[in-house]
């Protein structure tokens, strides 16, 4: 008898494991994802833990709610004044970019290992949609960023073309198993599922930010709870009605990042971490699913079909889907070359083994080969190819906010910023020899666009910008130090 | 995000009106009374004279930075102005001030507060760069100088 103990013990070694070999691995630049998959492959029946896990309806559970929080922390994360000017082209890519390589990809699989068409649309669909989380994984393991638009039309790409893949890979399971369904249907589905998808959330982040400004909550801790529980609200809501929830969740993550919202930092920092956990936690269960002897029976067909996805079916999607955006050959190279597939296919790819399609196991292990060889070839080289075509740039990470404080609760203290005068007694002085009052502090120096960590031998500058916490009784004391003048 | 891109010519004022710090303060603020991005102008004022009742931001060689933080603020906002005649700041020098920079933060946007605030000092350190702000005589002139100043800098 398993018992929650011995589940908890199992799960949180994993994870463990997973984060202690991404750390050790860091530099040879293996895709963290793949890495995850291969703990759980280790894990699994088949490697030296010997864990049989065998059921995809949970692992297709732990997917989607994976991923909801993923969409979700990517949206919060993607800034909106950046991505500007690159909705139009993000979108053509998200939509007809995904329907073409579906088609191409199914077009290619029918003729050359003559199967039948739809179920060759049905495993085309499945990797039809790039992954967001992979993408960034790669490019932040990389120490790289991309010039000028790039970054944030293929951020906003993968966060954005789920919806699509979804659509595709459901519509063509119930063209399978329902003849009667008409192209006519399908497509009324689709626009529901994106109309919806995209009202609630839009809605949804709108009303979240208005809440979570309105209501004071006395205990911080509740924020993050409050911004948990409308998320899934959202996302289960728009998937309820007939909508595509994840794109629901993905906007709403959108709107919210990009507007003026109290405690914030607290909330990207959550997400952060549960969307880490949660990338995780999909790829370790992924990864047990899979036993890779399978994957090697479906070596040829998965190769020939990964080869049809790589080299043929997205650069050309993308080049017919930027035919009217300007972009020049080598952006339209690179934007190719970054389709990495990830978590999303996988996911999707437990839906034939649901609905009884057959020969769906063998869907699951191609696209599980699929997403492997793309993330190791793509993933691996992805850095040398923006090298290569001369479009990258030194990552810079993401600024955060430092400094956040609220005195409203305490009365007796104060944040006041102070600018160093150029003639000011604090110049060329330690700050230890400022004689500060023992319960004030300087707590911040910018300098330069810097920020400087201040200790008692740091030296004062003029034009220095000092952040200083004073207790009110001693302010005069504090006023006649700042304001002396040589 | 810029100082420069902050600023435009409907904030600069290259014939400052008033000879105190309260009426040249009050003369920056009032640009934005109709502003949208001001929800109540009143606290504005309020927070940059509490400020000026800390220490005064007249920091010397002839500038002042006023500043304060508010939640009566949509985003941040800065305003410019410049005076032949010498205005009464009660500077830290003593001297009389000719150029105010006005600085408007807001409430949760506190780290980028401070990184303009360190911008503009840091700029305004510089003498060619005061000088050139002295010369000045139209506000596209005193756009343009301060484009070209903030160049060499990084975005915030």
């Amino acid at each position: 008898m398993i018992t929650i103990d011995y589940l908890l013990l199992i799960g949180a070694v994993l994870i463990l494991i997973s984060i202690v070999t991404s750390k050790i691995l860091d530099n040879i630049g293996i895709p963290t994802l793949l890495l995850f998959i291969g703990v759980g492959i280790i894990a699994g029946s088949e490697g030296l833990g010997g864990i049989v896990f065998n059921d995809p309806a949970l692992a297709q559970s732990i997917g989607i709610v994976a991923l909801l929080f993923i969409l979700f922390s990517g949206g919060l994360d993607t800034d909106w004044r950046e991505s500007k000017g690159v909705s139009a082209p993000a979108m053509t890519l998200a939509t007809a970019g995904v329907l073409l390589t579906a088609f191409i990809v199914a077009a290619f699989l029918t003729i050359v290992l003559d199967t039948p068409f739809l179920w060759s649309l049905l495993i085309a669909s499945i990797i039809s949609s790039t992954d967001a989380a992979a993408v960034f994984a790669v490019l932040r393991m990389g120490n790289i960023s991309l010039k000028g638009k790039l970054k944030p039309l293929i951020e906003l790409e993968s966060g954005s073309n789920d919806p699509m893949a979804v659509f595709l890979t459901i519509g063509t399971i119930e063209l399978l198993i329902n003849p009667e369904k008409t192209i006519l249907s399908s497509v009324l589905f689709f626009l529901q599922q994106m109309g919806f998808g995209a009202i609630v959330g839009l809605a949804g982040g709108k009303l979240m930010v208005y809440f979570i400004n309105k209501l004071n909550f006395s205990y911080e801790g509740i924020y993050p709870v409050f911004a948990l529980s409308l998320a899934i609200i959202i996302y289960s809501l728009t998937a309820v009605i007939g909508g595509s929830g994840f794109l629901a969740i993905y906007i709403a993550g959108l709107v919210i990042g990009n507007s003026q919202l109290i405690q914030k930092r607290a909330l990207i920092r959550f997400f952060d971490g549960l969307a880490v956990l949660s990338q995780i936690a999909m790829f370790l269960t992924l990864g047990l699913l899979v036993f890779p002897s399978n994957l090697i029976k479906v070596l040829g067909e998965g190769l020939l079909l990964s080869a049809i996805l790589i080299i043929i079916a997205r650069p050309v999607s993308v080049f017919i889907s930027l035919a009217f955006f300007k972009y020049n050959i080598r952006e339209k190279v690179l934007i190719s070359w970054v389709g990495l597939r990830g978590a999303v296919p996988i996911v999707l790819a437990t839906f034939p083994l649901l609905y009884g399609i057959s020969n769906s196991n063998m869907i699951f292990n191609l696209v599980f080969f699929v997403v492997i060889t793309s993330s190791l070839l793509q993933g691996w080289s992805l850095n040398l190819v923006a090298k290569w075509l001369g479009l990258s740039l030194p990552y810079e990470a993401k600024k955060k906010m430092q400094l956040e404080f609220s005195n409203e609760m305490q009365r007796d203290t104060d944040i006041i910023e102070i600018i160093v005068p150029e003639n000011s007694e604090m110049r060329g002085k330690q700050i230890v020899d400022l004689n500060f009052p023992e319960d004030s502090r300087i707590i911040l120096i910018v300098r330069n666009d810097k920020n400087i960590v201040p200790s008692g031998g740091t030296l004062i500058e003029a034009g220095d910008i000092l952040t200083i916490l004073i207790n009110k009784e001693n302010s005069a004391a504090i006023h006649d130090i700042i304001s002396a003048t040589e | 995000m810029k100082l420069s891109e902050l600023l435009s010519e409907e904030v600069i004022i290259p014939d400052l009106s008033g000879n105190t710090k309260e009426e040249v303060i009050n003369q920056l603020i009032d640009l934005f009374k109709n502003d949208s991005r001001v929800n109540d102008i009143e606290k504005v004022r309020i927070a940059v004279m509490d400020r000026e009742k800390v220490m005064s931001t007249g920091v010397g060689k002839g500038f002042a930075i006023p500043h304060g933080k508010t939640d009566a603020v949509k985003d941040i906002l800065c305003a410019f102005g410049k005076s032949k005649l010498p205005i009464d700041y009660q500077s830290l020098d003593s001297q009389p001030v000719h150029l105010v920079f006005l600085l408007i933060g807001k409430d949760n946007l506190v780290s980028m507060h401070i990184k303009l605030l360190s911008r503009i000092s840091r700029m305004m350190t510089k003498d060619s760069f005061r000088d050139k702000l002295l010369l000045a005589e139209s506000k596209d002139d005193i756009l343009e100088i301060f484009r070209e100043e903030e160049k060499s800098y990084f975005e915030l």
